[in-house]
């Protein structure tokens, strides 16, 4: 059996198609070493206020977070997509379904990084 | 290929490549839901610090403890398939094959399973200790 090769349209849609792949690499580092660290090395009952003061006290970190949650982010929005996508197949449908994940993607990564960033230890 | 070809394809074949597929859709869709109450609690931190401290007691709850194993599992599997999919698809698209498909898949259960079972040992261990306090 031999592999088919097609010719796929160039558009917005195969740059989606890559970005999956490209983007999946780069998580795959970010992701893992995050929840190697927090998930079972550190665990959750070690973590509170305190923790995240002392761990955004430089930039390192806070940049870390900052990719983390903008790659994975817009990895999983686009893959929440592709999903819905399958099942919805009116052009307009899919129209919609593009403006809503847009605007809860934009939300969610503004939230995410302005606390990232804006963030600083409580008083005391 | 149109995307309604692409859906009724999924349904007829049912190999194990079709299984990875779906376990990929569904600890995506799970990873994903999990990551917008993730970000907003952790950016509580700074937007409602008292609303951070509950949402973390609330991930101390064995119940969320027991959830987040769950999560870890899908992470790894979610993570390690992607590879495989990966390679296939932009180094070595010749590896499509249903035979060698199967065998990766295969392969990317058993590397799963052996990664998640230490992390799942660690983790529940974790719960024990903090149960009832």
């Amino acid at each position: 059996m031999t592999t088919k090769r097609v010719e796929v349209p160039q558009g917005w849609e195969a740059f989606a198609w890559k970005w999956m792949r490209y983007s999946g690499v780069l998580i795959f580092i970010l992701a893992w070493i995050h929840v190697l660290i927090q998930d079972i090395l550190v665990g959750v009952y070690q973590i509170d206020t305190s923790y995240v003061a002392t761990r955004w006290s430089g930039g390192f970190w806070r940049v870390y977070d900052f990719l983390l949650l903008f790659f994975a982010f817009s990895h999983g929005m686009n893959g929440v997509r592709q999903v819905l996508a399958d099942y919805i197949h009116s052009a307009g449908g899919r129209r919609a379904l593009n403006w809503i994940l847009l605007i809860l993607w934009a939300i969610v990564v503004v939230v995410g990084t302005i606390a990232i960033f804006a963030f600083t230890p409580p008083a005391g | 290929m149109s995307f309604k070809t692409a859906s009724e394809g999924y349904v007829k074949y049912q190999g194990l490549g079709n299984w990875a597929f779906v376990l990929h859709r569904l600890t995506g869709l799970g990873v994903i839901l999990f990551l917008i109450i993730h970000v907003l609690d952790t950016a509580a931190v700074y937007f409602k610090p008292d609303l951070y401290v509950d949402a973390v007691s609330l991930y101390r709850s064995p119940v969320f403890g027991l959830g987040e194993i769950l999560l870890v599992l899908s992470i790894i599997y979610h993570g390690l398939n992607g590879l495989r999919v990966i390679y296939f698809d932009m180094i070595n698209p010749d590896m499509w094959t249903i035979e060698i498909n199967r065998k990766s898949v295969i392969w990317t259960w058993i590397i799963t399973l052996v990664l998640w079972l230490p992390a799942a040992v660690v983790m529940g261990s974790h719960i024990l200790e903090h149960l009832g306090g």
